[in-house]
Formats: structure tokens, C-alpha cells, sequence
């Protein structure tokens, strides 16, 4: 089982190089791509300006290790000469790039060029080691679905289960979160737990256990669950925590990091090729994890959900 | 100024006791953290509820309480009701939740809230002491409100800088917290924001100000586009109150002590005095620590009343 952002690293590095493809590369990223194919985990391929992008490399460990250039002069058709790459199979992970994220998503969308499998859902998984070193935790979504229907909170947790599998935990753990741990008519969040919970129950997860509604307290903790009453494996062993929006999940991502001192990595799941978005709230090392994890999804299987 | 829990504690013993009612204190870790504030001088209990019950758990954590009055009353409702009457005709300044569910508790303060003709929102002000900051910080509303619209955070608002001008911070600063980011629209709780910015501007919740910040971000990395170079908390950048968009994401930012290096400690602010709410799952040190800072806010009232 992957316990560490470093495990996440070595288990990648023992796969193949992964082309990974940039539209409109940034200069602050060309530092950790160099980390990233001095490790061998990729190679990348870069999309845009010829010429910047070579004054922009050439300076870098990646002058030596190599990498490729694909000449789209106009920013605005980077991206989409991009994921023509990934379709022809001539690269295996999208990275964000220059490009702002909402346009990303956008186009990942999109029926002809997107990465978006039918009645698939893009979600996004937030990844931390615990301080401790004993384990990852998963949060869920973060970033990507405001409002989530039951529906969709089963996809999301559909995605969420397929990393966590990759990352070699076999039956994932799941605390579905609201604000308490009774179900009350009167809070929505509550009810979608119950249903995922139930649903679970009747093995539609596969090898998981969800338990929810439970309260951070008592994912959080063995003996404050007791405490109250609530009596599941789940209790204080979570490994993948189901936000009710994003609003509760973006906020916990960003408290998890700046009041916990914690590393994050965030990884898109639901896409036929991996993706990796660019959050100002993710350390260096957090970026790297983001490489590797996809990196680990591209060997995966065909599509990220 | 009250920077930490700690100084509540300090404070608790000076202007204790104060008399309380414990509403079906039926839980030893409950009557654990009574005993322990009789001790300290914090509080003067009076105990609402099934006696027998309360007895029983009294004996078992080694709790003489035959020398404070028991007020017999059975139903949850209406030893709620009872308790929190005697808040608000003034019997006493401050009452407390035992062995009942919250909800009870705040039926019966809108109840007497409505009676009182305050026009006060009920909500819930859960404090963080946070190692190396320099001032608490609170979540608002992480109790009641499941939904609130921009009136109710409005009102939410309005508790919490009450609460922090009896603490003695003369202008606390405010973040309308929302998931807004790059992606997805604009949510409706970073629209809120905008609205309430505006109102705070022009004077509605008195001496306070809101930030331009709705996220950790933007509090703790400000104009930085990413992380590169660390993002140490600076204590006097990170706002008073931070007003959460719903009762999910209060509930669960603010129990996130369970994780963190920090410490909890939660209230509901009435107009007649503080309620002090300890989770079901809080042990009794930590209800130690919410009662002595419904004692000294208790206090800071009645010398405003005075």
C-alpha cells in the first residue's frame, strides 16, 4: 500500500515513462518537470511558442534529458492541439499548463475533442500523507462539482474508490461527511450519505465499506463515535472522506494545508487520460505527487473513473 | 483583550462563580466536568433534571452534589425550556446542555428569544486557539442555520462581533468564507460575501471590518500565486470570524480539531447570556474550558447591563 507522497514517487518510477503533454508551459513549472524526468517519470512535450518555450528550457536539466516541442504559435489552440496528442495516443497525461483551469475543464468537456467518458463525471480528489506517516487520505470533491447531486455523489465516489485502489488500499474505507451524524429530513447532506451508505451495504462500491452520515468527529475519531452512539469500522480509520459541495470540500482542502501543515496533491479523476491541475495551495512536493499519481492512473487501465 | 482559552480559564477563576443551569447533566463526562468547575471555582450549578439520573452519575465520578439545588424535570424538551427560561428571566447568567440534544437547546432560546422581542439569531460561535496566533479565531454559524440566506449571516455576523467586543477586540476583522475558486461560477455563498462587504462598509454590524479574503488562500498566501517559498501563518492577518457558507461546512471546519493542533471551544450567544454547548463527543476537559468562557462572557454582560 502507497503510505507516502515518496511511495507514490517510487512505485511510479518503476512503470514507464509517461509523455506528458503541456499547452502553454509555464516557467515555474519547467523546474518540477525537470525533477520529474530526471526521475524517469515522464517526458514531456511541450505545446506552444518555439522559440519561448526553447529559451524558457534550454537552461534546464531538461536541455539534457530531452523533451519535445509541438509549434502552436496561438495560444488559444495550444490546448486543443494538446488533447489531439493524447487521442492519437501520442501522450499520456494532460498537464494544465498556462492554460486557466476553467478552460481546461471546459474543453475536457467538450463531445468531440474532450476526455470525459459517456455518464462519466470529472471530480477532483485531494491526497495527503498524515503527518504521522501512516497512511494517505483522500478528500472528496474539492475543487471541480459545486452542488452534487446523489447521483453524482456516487460517481464521484465511484472515481474516488478507483484511486484509492490504485494507490493499493483493497477496501477502502469511506466516511461520508454532514454536519451531524443522524439522518435528518432537514439537512440534505445527511440523506445523501445515508443512500451511498445503503447502496454500499448492497455492494454497489464493490470491495468498499461507506458509512455515513457521520460527522467529522466521529470519522475523525474512534472513541468520540463511540461517544455518540455510532459503532463502524469506518470510525477514526477513514481513508477516503466524501465532502457534501464543494464549499465544505475546497475550504477543508485549504484548512487541511494552511492550520494542518499538511502536503496536498490533487488528482482529476473521470477522464480517459489523466489530468493534472495547477492549485496555488500545493506545495512542490505536493506537484510531484500530482505526476506521479498520474503516472500510476495511466497504468491503470484506459480511463480515470 | 482575551487572546487565548487559556485566559479564559485565568479569568473564570477570578470572577467565578457564577450559577449555572445544567440542563440533565446524565453523562459522567458531563458531571465530570461540573465537578471540575465547582472545584475551580468557575460555577455554581444548579441542576436541571431527572434527579435520580443525575445522582446515579454523580456517585459514579465521586460528585457530592447534595449541597446545590436540583430542579426535578423529565423530557428533554422540557427541561430544556425550563433551563433556558431561567436564562432569560434573569435567575441566572448562563445554562448549559448536559445529556441533551442540541436542538432542544436552540428550540427553546428562538422560543425565548421571539418572547423577549430581542430580534437576536440564534447561532454558534466555536472558537480555535491556534499555537503561535496571536488572537483566537472563530467559526460562525457552526450550529444552527443549515442554509443561511445573507439576512441570517448577516445576523450571524452581528453575534459573533458582539461576542468579540465583550472579549475586547475594539474592531475584529471578518472573512465571509465561500469554495468559490477558479472553476464552477460564482457560488452563492461568495455572493453573499460581496452583499455583506458592502454592508459592513457602511456601518451595519457596527465596529468590525470584512476583508477582501473568502478563502485560506487568500488569507494565508494573499497576492502569491502558489506555495513555492512556504506560507507561514502571520497571526495578525488571519481575520477574527470567519463566517462559514452553510452548517456542513461549519460543522465540519470547526471539528476539525479532532486533527489539527488546535483547541475548540464553542458557545451560543443570547441576548441574556452565553449557552454553553459542549458536543456529545467533547470530553470534560474541554467542557471545563467552554464553561469558563461562558463565566467571563457571562461577566462582561452584566457589567455591560450595569
Amino acid at each position: 500500500m502507497v503510505r507516502s507522497f515518496k511511495d507514490t514517487l517510487d512505485r511510479a518510477h518503476l512503470g514507464e515513462t509517461k509523455r506528458l503533454v503541456v499547452p502553454s508551459p509555464k516557467e515555474e513549472d519547467v523546474l518540477l518537470l525537470s525533477e520529474a524526468s530526471t526521475a524517469g517519470l515522464i517526458f514531456p512535450c511541450f505545446v506552444g511558442n518555439g522559440e519561448a518555450i526553447k529559451n524558457m528550457v534550454d537552461e534546464s536539466p531538461l536541455a539534457k534529458k530531452g523533451y519535445e516541442i509541438v509549434k502552436e504559435n496561438d495560444p488559444h489552440l495550444a490546448l486543443g492541439r494538446a488533447l489531439d496528442i493524447l487521442h492519437a495516443h501520442e501522450g499520456d497525461i494532460l498537464m494544465q499548463g498556462g492554460i486557466p483551469a476553467q478552460m481546461v475543464l471546459h474543453a475536457l468537456h467538450d463531445k468531440s475533442r474532450g476526455m470525459l467518458p459517456k455518464g462519466g463525471i470529472m471530480s477532483f480528489v485531494s491526497v495527503f500523507p498524515l503527518l504521522k506517516g501512516e497512511k494517505l487520505i483522500l478528500v472528496t470533491d474539492t475543487y471541480i462539482n459545486n452542488h452534487p447531486t446523489v447521483a453524482e455523489k456516487q460517481l464521484i465516489l465511484t472515481n474516488a474508490l478507483r484511486l484509492a485502489r490504485t494507490l493499493g488500499i483493497k477496501t477502502p474505507k469511506v466516511a461520508v461527511l454532514a454536519a451531524i451524524e443522524q439522518v435528518n429530513p432537514s439537512i440534505p447532506s445527511t440523506l445523501t450519505a445515508a443512500i451511498l451508505s445503503k447502496m454500499s451495504e448492497r455492494r454497489q462500491f464493490g470491495d468498499a465499506i461507506v458509512e455515513g452520515p457521520l460527522d467529522i468527529d466521529c470519522a475523525l475519531s474512534r472513541t468520540a463515535a463511540e461517544r455518540k452512539g455510532v459503532k463502524s469500522i469506518v470510525t477514526g480509520e477513514a481513508d477516503i472522506y466524501l465532502v457534501p459541495e464543494v464549499d465544505t470540500g475546497h475550504l477543508m482542502a485549504e484548512a487541511l494545508v494552511f492550520f494542518g501543515k499538511m502536503n496536498m496533491a490533487g488528482v482529476v479523476m473521470g477522464t480517459s487520460k489523466p489530468v493534472i491541475l495547477d492549485l496555488p495551495f500545493v506545495s512542490r512536493e505536493g506537484r510531484l505527487a500530482q505526476i506521479s499519481m498520474a503516472c500510476l492512473l495511466d497504468g491503470g487501465g484506459d480511463s480515470n473513473g | 483583550m482575551i487572546k487565548t482559552l487559556e485566559e479564559f480559564s485565568v479569568l473564570a477563576q477570578e470572577r467565578g462563580p457564577k450559577k449555572l443551569a445544567v440542563l440533565a447533566p446524565e453523562d459522567e463526562e458531563f458531571m465530570r466536568a461540573v465537578k471540575s468547575s465547582w472545584d475551580l471555582g468557575y460555577i455554581e450549578p444548579v441542576l436541571v433534571g431527572d434527579t435520580r439520573k443525575m445522582e446515579e452519575v454523580a456517585e459514579k465520578v465521586a460528585f457530592n452534589i447534595d449541597r446545590f439545588h436540583k430542579i426535578p424535570q423529565t423530557g428533554q424538551q422540557a427541561i430544556s425550556n425550563l433551563g433556558i427560561n431561567m436564562l432569560f428571566s434573569g435567575e441566572l447568567p448562563i445554562a448549559s446542555k448536559g445529556q441533551i440534544p442540541t436542538s432542544y437547546i436552540y428550540r427553546s432560546i428562538i422560543r425565548e428569544e421571539a418572547k423577549a422581542g430581542s430580534g437576536m439569531t440564534v447561532s454558534v460561535i466555536s472558537f480555535w486557539d491556534i499555537p503561535g496566533m496571536d488572537h483566537l479565531v472563530a467559526f460562525t454559524d457552526t450550529g444552527v442555520n443549515i442554509k443561511p440566506g445573507v439576512k441570517a449571516k448577516a445576523e450571524v455576523i452581528k453575534n459573533a462581533v458582539f461576542v468579540y467586543h465583550l472579549m475586547g477586540y475594539p474592531r475584529p476583522k471578518i472573512a465571509v468564507l465561500s469554495g468559490q475558486r477558479e472553476v464552477g461560477g460564482t457560488l452563492d455563498s461568495y455572493k453573499d460575501y460581496e452583499i455583506l462587504i458592502r454592508s459592513a462598509a457602511a456601518g451595519d454590524f457596527g465596529e468590525c471590518e470584512i476583508v477582501p479574503a473568502t478563502s485560506f488562500t487568500d488569507i494565508f498566501l494573499g497576492e502569491k500565486t502558489c506555495m513555492d517559498g512556504g506560507a507561514d501563518i502571520q497571526g495578525d492577518e488571519v481575520p477574527h470570524i470567519l463566517v462559514v457558507p452553510c452548517l456542513d461546512t461549519g460543522n465540519i471546519l470547526c471539528k476539525l480539531d479532532f486533527f489539527l493542533d488546535v483547541t475548540r471551544s464553542s458557545l451560543v450567544a443570547t441576548s441574556r447570556g452565553p449557552v454553553c454547548i459542549p458536543a456529545r463527543s467533547d470530553f470534560s476537559g474541554n467542557i471545563v474550558q467552554q464553561l469558563a468562557m461562558c463565566v467571563v462572557l457571562a461577566d462582561e454582560m452584566e457589567k455591560r447591563e450595569q
